[in-house]
Parts: structure tokens; sequence; C-alpha cells
């Protein structure tokens, strides 16, 4: 059954056609890559799925709910999280409250109660804290906990950023380029991350990823993007064979 | 140094991480409870107006330090909070409920006023908070019926029925239980959700909004509990300085509580203190500075603004954590001696986003 799908989605900056008339589904406990050349609008459309930018035309279905003009903030309680390219972790404060952050969306305190920090909150502060620390085992972070971002070398911050979009709980998780930056070994355990998570959790994930290596162990299908346009959909084998996108990746 | 076994979850959220921390602000608490006893009335004077500075520093602390938002105005909510007390003490209204809506009020415009300052930030929201508390200033010497114009308004002594709180003691603690609820419930804030919603904002407004935090209403709440603070601040000055005019909430104010909380160290609730302490004693040692120098250079008009200034750039040069940052830097130094290496509080360059762009 398809979780998230999309319908003839563009978008253009200026004359750039980032993304081109592209449609395509995910189904339920996918995961499925999204691959192709820099520039070919992977990330675009990232950010037309978390509502960061509006498609000029087409449309997004996620969960059978139309979210094309759903506002960014509320995308996270819908069940989207997501990773961003470069990082954008919240940089002055340690792991521990960057991941209490991804519990956002549990809240049911009100501002009042948190003033006065009535049992209620303290209730929450503790399962938030509980729900925390399952993420961190599962990631291996225990030994960064209580360490400002800033200080961290990159592959942990990567490994962070996953975690806290896990704290959501999200159905759908959406990583770029999770594996750019980190070493060999970082990337093999990333690859045992990855299925982990969609295992164990159930969590649907949406991948851009370069390292045809991670995509070919990890992925149910993928997906090839060039210029913006939708090349091919199919297993890892048949995109690696595809014509068109050896040409897109090698040039004429 | 001290390590500190964590058997519970709970001990990462209370308020006292250890008895350490609990046996020294005792003390502190002690010390001042007791200090009446020892100080002349006029240092308790001093500490009261301390208290206040810190009252307001708290308000700008959680917008600026907290959420990342500058505003160059909180001197206006200092006057609302102010005039509304006194105007409300006017017209007869108790003092304990005179004080909730001067605060409710300050708050309220708070709010308002970070509607349209949603989309601005850095310097952009700082110049439209000045052009608001310039707005403030205007209406406060024109709205003649109200606030007395130019002319001021006396304020009321302050008591609750027939009791008087305006003795120079009752005061002083009348400040610091209000400081004491103040911290409490900034404190309570900052370690529940909104509280790290503010904090996400500040550091990147991009993923608090994909972690489903809304921008626009976590931003005017920022504003809305930041006025109120420094709304009530407000009405205690009006108190202490006794009679209002629109030259006691000038530019200059906004200035020196943005000063307090840069100095102080932004981001923590420490530095809010060593801030108003700061801010509260800096008059006094330049009075004494002022006696030591030549008269030509003890006069120069603007020389306290002055030299305002001067410490501000200074301390954003060389010691942006601030006065709280610089003390973390010599405990540590003490904690770990002789261990202490030179480059401990230096940040790594960690990396660039550019190098790993591709
Ligand atoms: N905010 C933006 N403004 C202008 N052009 C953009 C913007 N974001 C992306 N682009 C352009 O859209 C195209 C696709 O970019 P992107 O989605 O980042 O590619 P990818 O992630 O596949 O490397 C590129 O040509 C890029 O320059
Ligand atoms: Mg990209």
């Amino acid at each position: 059954m398809s979780l998230l799908a999309a319908n003839n989605l563009s978008l253009s900056f200026g004359g750039v056609h980032a993304v081109e008339d592209v449609s395509f589904s995910v189904n339920k406990g996918e995961v499925f890559s999204i691959i192709g050349p820099n520039g070919a609008g992977k990330t675009t459309l990232f950010n037309l799925i978390s509502r960061i930018y509006d498609a000029s035309t087409g449309s997004i279905r996620f969960n059978e709910q139309d979210i094309s003009q759903v506002p960014t903030h509320r995308i996270a309680e819908l069940g989207i999280a997501r990773t961003f390219q470069n990082t954008e972790l919240f940089e002055q404060e340690t792991v521990l409250r960057n991941l209490l952050i991804g519990q956002h969306v549990h809240r049911r305190t009100n501002l009042l109660q948190e003033f006065l920090f009535l049992p209620s909150v303290r209730q929450q502060e503790l399962r938030f804290r509980k729900d925390v620390e399952d993420v961190i085992d599962l990631l291996d972070l225990q030994h960064y906990r209580h360490q400002v971002i800033a200080n961290l070398p990159y592959g942990v911050r990567k490994m962070v950023e996953v975690a806290r979009a896990l704290c959501l709980k999200p159905r759908l998780l959406l990583l770029d380029e999770p594996s750019s930056g980190l070493n060999p070994e970082e990337t093999e355990d990333l690859s045992f991350q990855i299925e982990d998570i969609n295992e164990e959790l159930g969590t649907t994930i949406i991948m851009v990823e370069h390292d045809m290596n991670l995509v070919s162990r990890t992925s149910t299908r993928v997906m090839a993007l060039a210029d913006g346009k939708l090349i091919a959909v199919g297993s890892p084998v048949e995109i690696q064979q595809h014509p068109e996108v050896l040409k897109a990746y090698l040039g004429e | 140094m001290r390590f500190i076994k964590k058997t519970h979850y709970n001990q990462d959220i209370q308020l006292f991480k250890h008895q350490g921390q609990l046996f020294w602000y005792g003390a502190l608490g002690v010390a001042l409870l007791l200090s009446p006893l020892v100080l002349s009335d006029f240092y308790l004077g001093e500490l009261s107006l301390v208290f206040i500075y810190a009252i307001a520093g708290i308000g700008l602390m959680l917008l600026t330090g907290y959420t990342g938002l500058v505003s160059l105005g909180h001197a206006a909510f200092l006057a609302i909070g102010a005039y509304t007390h006194a105007y409300l003490l006017a017209q007869g209204w108790p003092f304990p409920v005179s004080i909730l809506c001067a605060t409710l009020l300050s708050s309220l415009v708070g709010a308002i006023i970070g509607i349209p300052a949603l989309r601005m930030t850095g310097i952009y929201l700082a110049v439209a908070t000045l052009a608001f508390a310039i707005i403030v200033e205007q209406v406060l010497s024109h709205w003649v019926s109200v606030t007395g114009g130019f002319r001021g308004m006396a304020v009321e002594l302050p008591s609750i029925g027939s009791f008087s709180l305006d003795d120079s003691v009752t005061f002083y603690f009348l400040c610091l239980f209000i400081l004491t609820g103040c911290l409490f419930l900034a404190l309570n804030l900052l370690r529940t959700s909104t509280g790290r919603a503010m904090t996400a904002i500040r550091d990147s407004e991009i993923s608090a909004q994909s972690m489903g935090i809304h921008l626009a209403y976590t931003k005017t709440l920022a504003f809305g509990i930041s006025a109120g603070f420094t709304g009530l601040a407000g009405s205690l000055l009006a108190h202490k300085i006794g009679y209002l005019a629109p030259d006691s909430f000038t530019l200059l104010i906004s200035i020196q509580l943005l000063l307090m909380v840069v100095v102080g160290g932004l981001g923590s609730l420490h530095g809010v203190i060593y801030g108003a302490l700061f801010i509260g004693l800096l008059p006094q040692g330049l009075a004494l500075l002022r006696d030591t120098l030549p008269p030509a250079l003890a006069q120069i008009p603007g020389l306290e603004p002055g030299i305002f200034g001067l410490i501000l750039v200074l301390v954003l040069i060389y010691e942006p954590q601030g006065i709280y940052g610089r003390w973390l830097k010599i405990r540590s130094y003490f904690e770990e001696f002789p261990l202490y290496r030179k480059a401990t509080h230096k940040r790594q360059r960690s990396y660039l986003r550019t190098e790993r762009l591709k």
C-alpha cells in the first residue's frame, strides 16, 4: 500500500527546473532510495515533501491525505521526519536536548503547567527521556549524551540528526545523503542502523544517497533523477544497469 | 573534579543537580535573607535595584539569549509596566492586582509587537524594536491625561491593605521574593518543551519547523513572556524611583538592559544575575572614577553611555560568553589543576559547511 504518493510535482527557481513533472509512490515499509548527479533535484524533492517549498504544480499525498497545502510545522505531527544534507542541528545545545526537541510533537502540557512544572510535566519529561534513551541505544550515542553539538565530530553529528528525527516516532523518515562525510566504518554501521530502523521500528525510509554500495544493501527500490526529471524506478540491480541512468552519470 | 553518579532521569531534570549546588545556593539565600541586618539602607536600596534589573534581565534573556531575537526596545516594556502600575494604584486598585495587570498588559503588548517582528531577525529586528520604544516614549510624553506628559506622575507608596511595603527592608524582601519567583518560572520554562522550542528557533529555524515547532506562535510567545517579566520589573522600578517621567525610559535604558544580558553571558540565567550586578554597580564605579579623573575629562558629556558602549564592544570581542562564561573557565581551571591545558575552551574548528557540501 502506498504511504506517500507524488503526482506531477514541479518546481523551478527562476529559469532552473529543479524538479520537473516527477511522479512516484513509496510503499509502507519500504526503503526507497533516490539517486542522481549533483543538482538533479533530490534535495529539492525532499524540501517539497517536507513543505519547506511550495510546489508550482502537482500534489503530494501522505497516508491518503493531500498534504500539498499543510503548513510546514504540521508535517512533523503527521509523521514525517527528516535530516538535512549538511546537518541542521541545534548547535549550542547538548545531544540530549536536541533529541528532546525531537519529542516536541508529543507534548501534551500547556504553558501554565510548564511554568509551574506540575507533576504532569515531570511525568512527561521522564517519558520523553525514556524514549530518547531508546533512540540513543539504537544508534549507539551513549557517549555523547551530554556533549554540546558544536564540539562533536561530523560523523557523530550526522547520527545525532538521524536520532533526532527518530524521536518524532515518524512513519516516514527522509534521509538526505546520510553517508556523506562518513568514513567507511561509519558507513558500514549506518547500513545496519538503517536496517534496524526499518525493521525494528517499522519506519518507511526515503533516502537520498550517492554510495551505491549502501543503496544496494538497504534499498527495496531505487529512483534515479537527472536534471529534475525522473529517469527510472526499479530494483537496485535494474537501476545500476539501466542505460539512461548510466548515461546521466557518465554523460554521452 | 566532581563526578556524579546518576541513578534516575529525575537527576537531570532537578533544579539543583547535586548536593554541592544545593549547599551553595542555600548559603547564598541565607546571606541574602540576613543582609538587612548588616547592610545600610543605601546598600539595601542598591541591591533592590539589582534585583529589579535582574527581573527585567530574565525577560530580555529569554528573548535574546534563548530565542535569539535581539530587542533594543525593552525600556518600553519597563515603561508600560511602570506607568500601568502607577496609574492603576492611583485609581485605587490594590497593589497585587495592579502589579499583575501591569505585567499582563506589558506581556500582551509584547506579543502584539512580536507579530510584525516575526519576519525580521538580527539588525532589522533590533531597529524595529528600537522604533517601537521611541513610539512608546512619544505616547508617554503626549498622553497627558494618563501619564502626566512631560510633567510626569508620582507613584503611590506600595502597600498591601494597611501593611506598608515602603521601607527599604520590606521593599528589599519584596524584590527578592519576586525575583526568586521569576527565576523559578524561567528555570521551569527552560527545562520543558516551550523553552526547548525557543532555543531550537535560536539555533536553526528550518529544523525547528521540521521538528513541528510553530515559528510564529513560539516567537510571539517568547515576546509576550519576555515583555511580561520586564513589565513586572517596571512596576517595581516605579516604586524605586518614586516619580515617573518619559525620560526615565530612554534608549539608554534599553541599551543598558541589552548590555546586561550580553555582559552577563547570553544563554544563561546566571548571566542575568552577573549582568544585573554589573549594571547596578557600574554607576557607583563610574562615580568613583569621575572623582579621580581630572575635571576636564570627568566633565565630558556622554561619558557614561560611552563607557557602556565601550564595555559592550570589548566583551563581544574578548569574552563573547560574558562574565558567566569567564567564571566557568576560572572554575574549571581550579577543578582540573594542575591538568588544565590552555586550549581547553578553544572551540575546535570542527568543519566548515562548504567543505562538506559535496
Ligand atoms: N533555494 C534555491 N534557489 C535557487 N536554486 C536552487 C535552490 N535550491 C536548489 N536550487 C537549484 O535546483 C537544482 C537542484 O538542486 P538540489 O535539489 O539541491 O540538487 P541535489 O540535491 O540533487 O544535488 C540545482 O540546479 C540548484 O542550483
Ligand atoms: Mg542535495
